[in-house]
């Protein structure tokens, strides 16, 4: 009747606001107490329950890391792994929730470089140095790229590459003999291709990051490494050969080698992807990683696609000053959380990285390049053993940018030079992406 | 009291004994308007199905044409998926309970605030509004740590509940209006036979308000059966998740099996049609107008 | 309409506290549950606002008022919220004629009047994620939509519908308003049967055509749910996500971007949480004033009781 409600509001409102306050406080700063043992003994004998979330949400990978979850718990009857396969993409939602949360999960998949960087502000990620530093060097330089601070706070389980995959039946028609080596050679035979009636390059310009390669590439090829490494890592792009790579792609671009409306294509989820454009023969090139060979043989009906597949590196730019052989790279690892179960976790990891697990995990799963080049031997798929090998020879690996970068910087790369793609921008605006916290 | 019920089901039930014939738009015509509506609003939904009935090798190769073959492939496996089970099972429990609260809270609110006169009541009902309007993104990250708190993370009443929350804006909104055209003369009569407010609100109003009732329920339900971010946020294992989150398992890191996507799918949206009609029979069979002057 | 007493409104202290018992048993339970999972973390997600914080780890940059300045000066979130602002004009314009045609239409007695709202209502059920996959199959270049158009001679017709800058706001606006007329037509024939046949009847009798009928006894009764449909369609405009997202990623080069993409791209991804929920705070504030004007113009008449007087 007469403002008989409000007092009652404001208790309620006031004790809830109490409540999270409460909450929040609670469980900002505490160490994560997140697996359950029965005592304080060494974790190698005291009984351990491990949650491990991987995006290994369908199969062959589902399947694929359930059984060597399964083995390692026959060789460790004291750890138990529990799997939460995530889809990729929601693992961006997630994370920083799971990260606050004070039960994240021990085992978690993440994809290095500055965006574990980011990750490590949570202060939950268990710092493996001394726990994997027995078995680290078996794994060679590609760990290094999933150090944070000089701390191991992340193991890789593969390696990527990115390179041209092509359509060597296409190549045949269109009557080119050999693959090119150098950007003038691409564009020529990409004329070739149009005059023969296909698409040269298929560019799934809608996920933004397949936009990316083609000016991280270049780049590469005109940035010496000093300069590029320093550049990346002082999260600055004014030097000069940015620019530069700026301008060898307007000029590619030029030639539109690329299918028409490729700023709405997806690069492979869905139908009438970039990667299902070269599945089907609609395009004859893509530069993807090389994951593409997982991915092309479920978009087409043809049997005998991946007979036709072929890879060969970037190109080389004329006059320029960075190495011809460097390659632009990454891959999936894991991390561990801060807690009693951090020595089980390790020695989980290794198991992973062990070399027969990962001859199954390239022979069953698909998943590429293993990060322990010991397994590389069993990799059946001319196409890859192709990729893997200017792998293994390049001068120097480089991080994709929008990985190596921390997180917001390295979006709002992949998203200026996606918007260069569509027209908008120029090259100031994608040397600048990098630079103010917001970029807008 | 039986005397003023029956007299309200008298106005609720009186049926509709003139039959419009003279229309602005004549019969036929109206039926070619509609069926063209229809075309629009079903080609792509039977696109879908048909999807299904495909492999996404093919929707890649071909996407104009039917199937061929026709695989059943996509649709037996998933209806023979305990996957699939489980999460209808989860969408059904979410949806019933969140349905059922915003419903019946939002009855209970929307009579308060359209039938009584008190200070603040305008401001109430504004800071229920307020709710539509603050976008759920950024609030999902406290709505966890909240959650976690009351022991309810990873649980599906973790879920219906928050759902409920979030419902009841829209369910006061479309409420309060129907419950305010009620005449105040029933209730009067009500209070004179001596029947309590409440009493007034559960045999009279609500029967009354059946239409708008209904409504506000399969949006609600709907609104719960395809809720993404909520579960998404509070749901880890894979045994909780709801409809919308078992379909990212037919999407992996670098593709999505798409016509497996499109079976599943196709296949989710059964029960929700199926309480939709069971919703319309209850609407359509009963009440015409219910108010007199 | 004048207020009437009668005895047992008498105003004493009885049935004063019995009212204040009863709006305390009412509105209770719904406030509890309200506060506590919706108005305190918003509140708390309002907070994050005045922080630099990317979501991991404690909350330490306080920066005040800062990433204000940036959502509100940047020309991006501009762009966003044109387009927000041309999606809600489009609904008012295009969506609700045809959402109020579709609902008299189905509110006659006619034979498969449930299969046909049924059909009308389904894509509303059709989950968002699943709409927007189907549709990019569809509208691919090439695909199932240009063959249609192709096919009955309208070849001339076809575009780029996602990749051109200039198109794909309106591509997505059909989609959407394929999506949502269901849910608008369900709305206005809740309305509809609301108003009592008798008053047609009775325009009818005094020798109203149907057409006049329909347009000075139903549409005006009609206005409250209307004036709904309205308010629900243009917050929901305004917080636009999901369908766009998924399509489109706001691009290309942002030319779909909404409120929430941009939110989502630049809060979530980019892991600025804080300037995320600045986005969150600056948009309901848009929603809220818009809802204040909404409320004095076109929902006042409405609360003054169309048909009846408001009780005590």
């Amino acid at each position: 009747m007469r403002g008989s409600r409000k007092p009652a509001i404001t208790v309620m409102a006031m004790a809830a606001a109490v409540t999270i306050a409460a909450c929040s406080s609670s469980s900002g700063g505490s160490p994560a107490a997140n697996s359950t043992t029965s005592a304080s003994s060494p974790a190698s004998t005291a009984k351990v329950t491990l949650t491990w979330w991987n995006n290994g949400n369908t199969q062959p990978l589902l399947g694929v890391w359930q059984s060597i979850a399964n083995a390692f718990h026959s060789a460790h009857p004291n750890v138990t792994i529990s799997i939460d396969p995530i889809q990729s993409d929601l693992f961006t939602t997630k994370m920083p929730i799971a990260l606050k949360s004070n039960n994240p999960p021990d085992i978690f998949q993440q994809w290095g470089g500055g965006q574990e960087a980011t990750q490590f502000t949570s202060g939950k990620l268990a710092d493996l140095t001394s726990l994997a530093s027995s078995w680290i060097s078996e794994l060679g330089p590609a760990a290094a790229g999933w150090q944070v601070s000089g701390q191991q706070d992340g193991i890789p389980y593969d390696q990527h590459v990115v390179g041209f995959w092509y359509r060597k039946d296409l190549f045949a028609k269109a009557g080119i003999p050999a693959t090119p080596t150098t950007i003038t050679q691409l564009e020529s035979d990409d004329a070739k291709l149009k005059a023969a009636g296909i698409t040269p390059i298929a560019l799934g310009g809608a996920s933004q990051w397949p936009d990316a390669f083609y000016w991280e590439y270049f780049a590469v090829r005109e940035c010496s490494e000093s300069v590029l490494q320093s550049s990346i890592k002082a999260v600055n792009m004014s030097a000069p050969c940015f620019s530069q790579a700026t301008k060898d792609l307007t000029s590619f671009m030029a030639t539109s080698p690329f299918e028409g409306g490729f700023n709405a294509v997806q690069a492979q989820t869905g139908a009438g992807s970039s990667a299902g454009m070269l599945a089907n023969g609609k395009a004859a090139m893509e530069l993807q990683g090389d994951w593409e060979t997982s991915v092309v043989p479920a978009l087409t009906t043809s049997k005998n696609l991946l007979s036709e597949l072929g890879w060969f590196p970037f190109p080389t730019v004329a006059g320029d000053l960075g190495n011809p052989t460097a390659v632009l790279s990454g891959g999936d690892g894991f991390s561990c959380t801060t807690g009693a179960a951090e020595p089980a976790c390790a020695e989980f990891l290794q198991y992973i990285d062990s070399t027969p697990v990962q001859e199954e995990l390239v022979q069953k799963a698909n998943v590429g390049l293993p990060a322990n080049n010991a397994a590389e031997a069993v990799l059946s798929n001319p196409a890859l053993q192709a990729a893997a090998h200017a792998h293994d020879t390049a001068a120097y690996d480089a991080e994709y940018f929008d990985i190596a970068f921390p997180t917001d910087p390295g979006l709002a790369l992949d998203s200026a030079l996606a918007n260069f793609f569509a027209g908008k921008g120029s090259n100031s605006t994608i040397i600048d992406s990098v630079s103010s916290s917001s970029g807008h | 009291m039986a005397a003023l019920s029956a007299s309200a089901d008298r106005y609720s039930r009186r049926p509709d004994v003139v039959r419009e014939r003279r229309t602005w738009l004549s019969i036929p015509a109206s039926y070619l308007v509609i069926l063209l509506v229809l075309a629009i609003t079903l080609a792509p939904m039977l696109y879908l199905i048909a999807g299904g009935f495909s492999s996404t090798a093919q929707l890649n190769t071909d996407p104009n044409s039917l199937p061929h073959p026709w695989v059943w492939g996509n649709y037996a496996a998933v209806i023979t998926s305990s996957a699939f089970w489980q999460a209808v099972y989860n969408s059904a429990l979410i949806a019933v309970v969140a349905t059922g609260l915003a419903v019946t809270l939002g009855s209970m609110a929307a009579f308060a605030l359209s039938r009584y006169t008190f200070r603040g009541r305008e401001a109430l009902f504004a800071l229920f509004i307020a709710g539509l309007l603050f976008p759920l993104n950024t609030a999902a990250l406290p709505l966890f740590l909240l959650l976690q708190h009351i022991g309810l993370n990873d649980s599906l009443l973790g879920v219906a509940l928050p759902e409920a929350a979030f419902s009841l804006p829209f369910t006061i909104l479309i409420l309060r209006p129907f419950m305010r055209a009620i005449p105040g003369e029933l209730e009067d009569a009500a209070i004179v036979d001596g029947a309590t407010r409440i009493r007034f609100l559960l045999r009279i109003l609500l029967p009354l308000s059946r239409p708008a009732l209904i409504t506000v329920g399969i949006l609600a339900f709907v609104q719960s059966w395809n809720g993404y971010l909520l579960p998404l946020v509070v749901l880890t294992s894979q045994n909780h998740y709801t409809l919308p989150l078992a379909v990212t398992n037919f999407e992996s890191t670098y593709t999505q099996d798409t016509a497996r996507v499109f079976a599943f799918t196709g296949l989710s949206m059964v029960p929700a049609l199926a309480i939709f009609i069971f919703a319309q029979r209850k609407l359509v069979g009963g009440i015409v107008g219910a108010i007199k002057g | 309409m004048a207020r009437t007493h009668s005895a047992a409104r008498r105003p004493n202290q009885r049935h004063r506290l019995r009212k204040r018992v009863e709006l305390t048993v009412l509105l209770g339970p719904p406030l509890v549950l309200f506060i506590g999972f919706v108005l305190v973390p918003m509140v708390f997600a309002a907070w994050y606002s005045l922080y630099n914080w990317s979501g991991f780890g404690p909350l330490t940059d306080f920066i005040g008022l800062q990433n204000y300045g940036g959502v509100l000066t940047g020309p991006d979130f501009h762009e966003a919220l044109e387009h927000n602002l041309i999606i809600a004009s489009l609904s008012v314009l295009i969506q609700l004629p045809i959402s109020i045609g579709m609902a008299l239409l189905l509110n006659r007695r006619m034979r498969g009047q449930t299969t046909l709202r049924l059909a009308v209502f389904a894509p509303y059920v059709l989950s968002e994620a699943t709409t927007a996959v189907m549709w990019l199959l569809l509208l691919e270049p090439g695909g199932p939509v240009d063959a249609l158009l192709k096919s009955v001679g309208l070849g001339g017709l076809v575009h780029y519908w996602l990749a051109s800058t200039s198109l794909v706001l309106c591509t997505l606006f059909i989609v959407i308003t394929w999506k949502y007329i269901g849910f608008g037509i369900v709305l206005l024939l809740a309305g509809l049967q609301g108003i009592p046949a008798e008053l047609r009847e009775a325009a009818a009798i005094d020798g109203a055509t149907p057409w006049q009928v329909t347009r000075r006894v139903t549409l005006p009764l009609l206005g409250p749910t209307v004036r709904i449909w309205i308010f629900l369609s243009v917050v929901g405009s305004l917080q636009l996500f999901d369908i766009v997202w998924i399509m489109t990623g706001g691009g290309p080069a942002d030319a779909s971007a909404t409120m929430l993409t941009y939110l989502y791209f630049n809060g979530v991804q980019r892991t600025e949480f804080g300037y995320g929920a600045t986005v969150s705070v600056v948009l309901f504030a848009i929603s809220f004033v818009f809802a204040l004007i909404y409320q004095r113009f076109a929902l006042r008449r409405d609360t003054a009781g169309a048909l009846t007087r408001a009780v005590g």
